[in-house]
């Protein structure tokens, strides 16, 4: 619905619904993530908002350290939240599909950083199983 | 903004009359295209306001999913009078509450 009273053009979606929660997988279907939060171009001063201005766009999906917060409430401060630009996006549908790898993506270091610090001390650790 | 600043906030009318509570935030892929294989820039549409707020309705809300019987009926009697607000109804937004414009139509919520 727009203000015109018809559907508005391109698939729509419920944050909720569609986008909180979801999975991330990168071009090789490897598991990046799941959806925490999301970030969207939209003053929140309590300024009062132009009536012809642009609506505000979804700029970022938000990962991070979120299981604390659910289960006693509040939220993890921004600046802790990892972000995915939505321009990083190839396809929303049951999981969201990057157009990127998920190698160079920040929200993986803690995996990257176990790999290198841990399991690569393990015997074995550095090469597939044979 | 962080959405989840907005989930659950306090909806008010231009006379600060309480009109509901954020349920969630609408978007259409409509928005320019950033990257080649890029999906479109998700532009917000508005919000759905409701009674409860920010809830799973576990997919009731789309108008073709009405089975079971039973739920599809508990689940819209609580989500009745839920309406959806378009952004240019919206005056002013902050961490807990939004404000709507004198005069702010209420649509159909359901998808």
């Amino acid at each position: 619905m727009n203000e015109n009273g018809k559907a508005p053009a391109g698939k729509v979606l419920d944050a909720i619904l569609h986008l909180l929660d979801r999975q991330i997988k990168d071009t090789e279907g490897l598991v990046v993530s799941v959806v925490d939060d999301l970030e969207i171009s939209l003053p929140d001063d309590g300024r009062t908002l132009d009536a012809d201005a642009e609506a505000p766009m979804l700029t970022n999906l938000l990962m991070g350290p979120t299981l604390a917060t659910r289960l006693f409430g509040g939220q993890p401060p921004p600046e802790r939240m990892m972000r995915i630009p939505w321009s990083d996006v190839a396809r929303v549908g049951t999981v969201l599909e990057l157009r990127n790898r998920a190698e160079g993506l920040p929200v993986r270091w803690v995996e990257h950083w176990l790999r290198d610090h841990v399991i690569a001390r393990i015997p074995g650790g550095r090469h597939d199983p044979e | 903004m962080i959405l989840s600043d907005l989930l659950g906030s306090e909806v008010r009318d231009a006379q600060g009359q309480k009109v509901g509570l954020v349920a969630d935030a609408r978007f259409a892929l409509n928005g320019p295209v950033r990257g080649s294989g890029s999906v479109a820039g998700a532009r917000m549409i508005g919000l759905v306001v409701g009674r409860h707020g920010a809830s799973r309705r576990m997919g009731y809300e789309r108008r073709d999913v009405n089975r079971p019987w039973p739920l599809a009926q508990i689940l819209g009697r609580r989500d009745r009078g839920s309406f959806l607000v378009l952004w240019p109804d919206i005056e002013s937004v902050r961490p807990g509450q939004v404000v709507l414009r004198n005069g702010f139509t209420r649509h159909d919520a359901s998808l």
